[in-house]
């Protein structure tokens, strides 16, 4: 009941934000949660419920912003459907990845996700004839669309905001299915013991792949976004090991294998990116990464898993007080 | 027919024959005891019928098909499960979690696999520990869990790697009731145990192992008077045996 309540007041805030706040700046800083958030969530999936570690996530990042880009600029595909279909190609590049790293297990795994990714990149960097190299692609106009009758102006922040909005609704059911099924269940279970997995009958190979694909797609939907919302792509803006390293911090300091974790971490990490930035000009990073190792000591189950932890306390104290009274 | 049939199973690491041309059938409906000394093999033997290492030669026919080369997870599928003799519960999961996540393999409902598990974990008398923590439990519990979660995969034949190691006698005989009634449930059990002992009682058979062969295959009593098992288990010091007293 209370979590139903939580939810819809949730929904609401999240509806009316950018109409009571009008300030672009903070429209811009939500637009930026919620990106990170669907990016957070495509981490989480793999290295939080599937205990999978990522290191190269930003390889389906680029994917999709790639995609999306090269589509709307070379095909005039419009954009809309162009993030989606940055997503799918996100999930098919991510196939052939996952046959080649998912022979390795732990450790191994994450530095050849560490590896692909870097050679993604420097692929990227080199097919001039397709991603235009270190020049990068730019988009001067959106197509005219319209909503209600009203013409869309892709010059205010508001329609982005809620475009990225319904992708992160879509990232978090998603993640609420995925671990209320059999296959999240599976997931955990690779998490934990791949030969326990697989004597039980869980085929490791494939729900891993399956765990990579949700994954990427995820991933790449962000990525069209990303690249529709900035109208600029280049190698270094999306294929960046910082933009694979971001996506681990805020599923880890949100809470891993939490439906909720994402969201929390990114609104975490992003203002407090946001507002180091602003203070401390150069040394944010240091910062930041001050932040991350006290975070990481102290809640090692996350944002979520600390608050989690808190509000079971907080409820056994309350019937034992009904208890005595 | 021999509801599993084992025809010349080898498998060498480096220049280590750790299984060599072994051969051996287990019939519906009975427990056949595995036992032989520290390194004879034992838990090789499981690993290569379940899928988990490859053999280099040998035949492994469940229900008579070949099975061989198969992935683990698809000879569970076709009813033949494992435990670990190290035990390798899912720690970070609840017991009814771990169990449930077997029951999966035949309910795809959340719902009827967590019936299926609590079922189980009523069998095996862990389901006062259901939610907790499977990390927390004893190492006895731990065993019990191997057991309940290969149970819950429903096989037809159910293979247990040294349940008994590490109980204490109490244990030892709680689980022994455990496995006998597991069988008369229907399900064909094949037992590895270091000790001949703790089984000698439960099981219609015994093969022996020793240096990765068969050197014999027998009902347990005569199992324990048996000059060459007997030579195996105690090497040299047989000469010392009196002759018709037990080996355990
Ligand atoms: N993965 C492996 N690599 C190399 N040698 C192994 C491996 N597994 C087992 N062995 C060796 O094979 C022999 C049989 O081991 P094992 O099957 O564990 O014996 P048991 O279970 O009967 O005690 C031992 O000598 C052991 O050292
Ligand atoms: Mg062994």
């Amino acid at each position: 009941m209370k979590k139903t309540l939580l939810i819809i007041i949730g929904l609401i805030v999240l509806g009316i934000a950018p109409i009571v706040i009008r300030s672009p700046f903070f429209v811009h800083l939500m637009i930026m949660v919620l990106m990170w958030t669907v990016l957070g969530a495509s981490w989480n999936i793999l290295g939080g419920y599937a205990g999978q570690v990522s290191f190269g996530h930003a390889t389906f990042l680029g994917a999709g912003a790639y995609t999306t880009m090269i589509l709307y600029l070379k095909c005039g595909v419009d954009p809309w459907y162009g993030i989606f279909l940055g997503g799918l190609v996100a999930m098919v590049i991510s196939l052939p990845i996952g046959f080649i790293c998912f022979r390795l297990r732990g450790p191994y795994f994450s530095l050849s996700t560490l590896a692909v990714a870097e050679i993604v990149r420097l692929v990227a960097l080199n097919w001039e004839s397709l991603t235009a190299g270190p020049v990068g692609l730019l988009i001067t106009t959106l197509p005219g669309v319209s909503f209600l009758g009203q013409p869309i102006n892709w010059e205010s922040k508001v329609p982005f905001y809620y475009i990225i909005a319904i992708i992160t609704l879509i990232a978090l059911i998603m993640t609420y299915i995925v671990s209320r099924t059999r296959v999240g269940a599976y997931l955990l279970a690779l998490r934990e013991d791949i030969d326990s997995a697989e004597s039980i009958g869980i085929n490791t190979v494939k729900a891993r792949v399956v765990a990579l694909a949700l994954s990427a797609f995820l991933a790449g939907i962000a990525g069209g976004f990303y690249a529709m919302y900035l109208r600029y792509v280049d190698p270094d803006a999306v294929f960046s090991i910082g933009l694979s390293v971001e996506m681990l911090f805020i599923a880890i300091v949100g809470g891993l294998a939490t439906v909720g974790g994402p969201l929390i971490g990114a609104i975490v990490l992003v203002t407090l990116g946001e507002s180091f930035r602003e203070h401390f000009l150069s040394g944010h990073l240091i910062f930041y990464g001050f932040f991350m190792m006290v975070a990481i000591r102290y809640m090692p189950d996350g944002v979520w898993g600390r608050l989690n932890v808190l509000f079971k306390k907080l409820r056994l104290k309350k019937d034992v007080n009904h208890g005595t009274a | 027919m021999a509801l599993l049939d084992v025809q010349g199973l080898t498998k060498c690491f480096g220049g280590l024959k750790a299984v060599s041309d072994l051969s051996f059938q287990v019939n519906e409906g009975e427990i056949l005891g595995l036992i032989g000394p520290n390194g004879a093999g034992k838990t090789t033997v499981f690993s290569l019928i379940t899928g988990f290492i490859p053999a280099n030669q040998g035949k492994i026919l469940l229900e008579g098909k070949d099975i061989a080369g198969l992935k683990p997870y698809s000879i569970a599928h076709k009813g033949m499960a494992r435990t670990f003799q190290i035990v390798k519960p899912f720690r970070k999961l609840t017991v009814l979690e771990n169990v449930s996540l077997a029951a999966f393999l035949r309910h795809s409902a959340r719902k009827d696999a967590e019936a299926q598990a609590r079922r189980v974990l009523e069998r095996v008398e862990l389901i006062d520990k259901a939610e907790a923590y499977a990390s927390d439990l004893t190492l006895s519990e731990q065993k019990r869990l191997e057991i309940a979660r290969a149970l819950a995969t429903n096989p037809k034949v159910l293979l247990l790697d040294e349940p008994m190691g590490g109980l204490n006698p109490t244990e030892v005989d709680h689980a022994s009731i455990l496995v006998r009634d597991i069988c008369k449930s229907g399900v064909t059990i094949v037992w590895v145990e270091h000790v001949l002992k703790a089984i000698m009682n439960s099981c219609h058979r015994v093969i022996v192992i020793h240096h990765g062969e068969k050197i014999a295959d027998m009902p347990p009593e005569e199992v324990v008077t048996n000059p060459v098992v007997i030579e195996a288990y105690l090497g040299k010091k047989a000469n010392s045996y009196k002759k018709g007293e037990p080996i355990c």
